[in-house]
């Protein structure tokens, strides 16, 4: 049990440090840009449109990471002694799982339990991220690598938890964003897809974001309307919903786990594209374009499997969210045990 | 029926040396890693609300005295999709806890271990997400 939860613990770091890494330049365009196309046709809908109604967690994705380990190059895929390693790491977490007592010199952490956690399927793709054809995040503009030291500098003697602002998006239970509610993390992937005529819904468990997608080609507001979630338009490229999405928040989310990473602007352009490729997969790719934050657009592409027995619950985020409370009084009475200290010392 | 329990230094080092996972928020920011609690008591109520359940314990120390605990658990979606439900854990019943307790001294905890009185777990995990119709991470 507690070798489990100290597997998953360095697995998901390495997730969260790929994520974090300072990133390489990046020359020339990818051949894996552009989605491989699918054979596979959709069934219709009544009204015509192909049908991609469902349940599409990401769970099988959980343990791939978003940016390529840099030692892989261009590789788009495991070697056969890197897929036995993950399929031997799935097999030791599922044993773990069934162990039903706890053992007498089971270590405590302070850190969640396995139990908590989502396990993800071996995957044979080396990163979520396909293009640049690195597999990673380009390099920050000028722009966006100054703006990101002056919020480094401002937080310069201030302390993670002075108040419920140092706190991320997620943690304040407001939004995800687009990409860090699609993004795999260790619980909670459910994304529901349902169609009406003229209309799809996008449903993401956590955090509670519904995004309502009109096909009608009707043009986005005017620039000065905003949100955390965008503004998209969809329409059809024979059988792929092609998602286009503008009109967000700037220097809010980030375009990595649970909205992490560093902040898109408000000029972000993001092309989702929906493409069912068998009875029970689907491609998803997003493609990130802000000129203002990145040298150059990168795209994220996922297989996604259908599952039907992964329902989506409410995720009704702010009910319980004792913990923010609990990290600013935590905080607090450090404070007052350090001021405390400091008098004694004095004496 | 009450123990509070220290361990050294030295585990706690260890354990808080591994980098966290990122549940919903930092759980060192809210909990102590020198301050190592073992509680054993009744459930007085579960809290099954979002972002993670709350298990609400009665705690009686040997002088008689009744304490009431917070513990922190998993995420009820989760909790959900393996099986676990409202039904699960009912009110009087008897659990073990082993975590750390709030920064401020309150009588909150984190749930690193909850089990039954013999040491079974609460929360027996499953392979894949636990939803009937997943295969497992090998199929």
């Amino acid at each position: 049990m507690r070798e489990h939860v100290l597997t998953s613990l360095i697995v998901l770091s390495a997730v969260l440090a790929s994520v974090l890494l300072v990133t390489l330049p990046v020359i020339g365009q990818s051949p894996d840009t552009k989605s491989k196309k699918s054979t596979y046709t959709p069934p219709k809908l009544p009204w015509g449109d192909p049908d991609l109604q469902g349940l599409w967690p990401g769970t099988d994705l959980i343990e791939v990471p978003l940016q390529r380990d840099a030692k892989a190059g261009e590789r788009t895929e495991v070697t056969q002694e890197e897929f036995a390693q993950r399929q031997a790491k799935a097999e030791r977490t599922a044993e773990n799982d069934k162990v039903a007592y706890v053992a007498k010199d089971s270590k405590v952490g302070i850190n969640p339990p396995g139990y908590w956690l989502e396990h993800g399927k071996p995957q044979k793709i080396t990163s979520l991220v396909v293009d640049p054809p690195n597999g990673r995040i380009p390099e920050l503009t000028e722009q966006a690598k100054q703006k990101a030291a002056q919020a480094k500098q401002a937080k310069q003697g201030h302390g993670p938890n002075e108040t419920w602002e140092d706190q991320s998006l997620y943690d304040r239970c407001i939004s995800r964003g687009v990409m860090g509610s699609i993004l795999p993390v260790i619980y909670n992937n459910g994304t529901q897809i349902v169609q009406g005529p003229g209309y799809v819904a996008i449903r993401y468990e956590m955090i509670h974001e519904t995004k309502i997608i009109p096909l009608d080609g009707r043009p986005h507001p005017g620039s000065n309307i905003k949100s955390y979630m965008g503004d998209s338009r969809g329409h059809w490229e024979g059988n792929t919903l092609v998602i286009e999405t503008t009109n967000f928040l700037g220097d809010k989310n980030g375009i990595g786990l649970n909205g992490g990473g560093t902040p898109h602007s408000a000029d972000m352009v993001l092309t989702e594209k929906w493409t069912r490729t068998g009875p029970d997969m689907m491609e998803y790719t997003a493609t990130i374009n802000d000129p203002k934050t990145w040298v150059r657009p990168w795209t994220i592409r996922m297989p996604l499997r259908l599952n039907p027995e992964f329902p989506l619950y409410e995720y009704a985020c702010h009910e319980g969210n004792y913990a923010m409370f609990n990290m600013l009084k935590g905080a607090r009475a450090e404070e007052k045990a350090a001021e405390e200290a400091a008098k004694t010392g004095k004496k | 029926m009450r123990k509070i329990l220290s361990v050294s230094a030295a585990l706690i080092g260890l354990l808080v040396a591994v980098s966290p996972v990122r549940a919903h928020h930092a759980f060192a920011a809210e909990y102590d890693g020198k301050k190592q609690v073992h509680l054993e008591g009744v459930v007085t109520q579960m809290e099954w609300i979002n972002p993670h359940t709350w298990i609400h314990i009665d705690v009686t120390e040997p002088d008689g005295k009744v304490t009431s605990w917070m513990v922190e658990g998993g995420s009820p979606n989760i909790l959900l999709r393996r099986g676990f439900n409202k039904g699960s854990l009912e009110k009087g019943q008897k659990i073990a806890v082993d975590g750390f307790q709030a920064k401020d001294g309150s009588n909150r905890a984190n749930g690193s271990n909850i089990t039954y009185p013999d040491g079974k777990k609460l929360f027996l995990g499953s392979s894949g997400t636990g939803a009937p119709a997943d295969p497992g991470p090998n199929k």
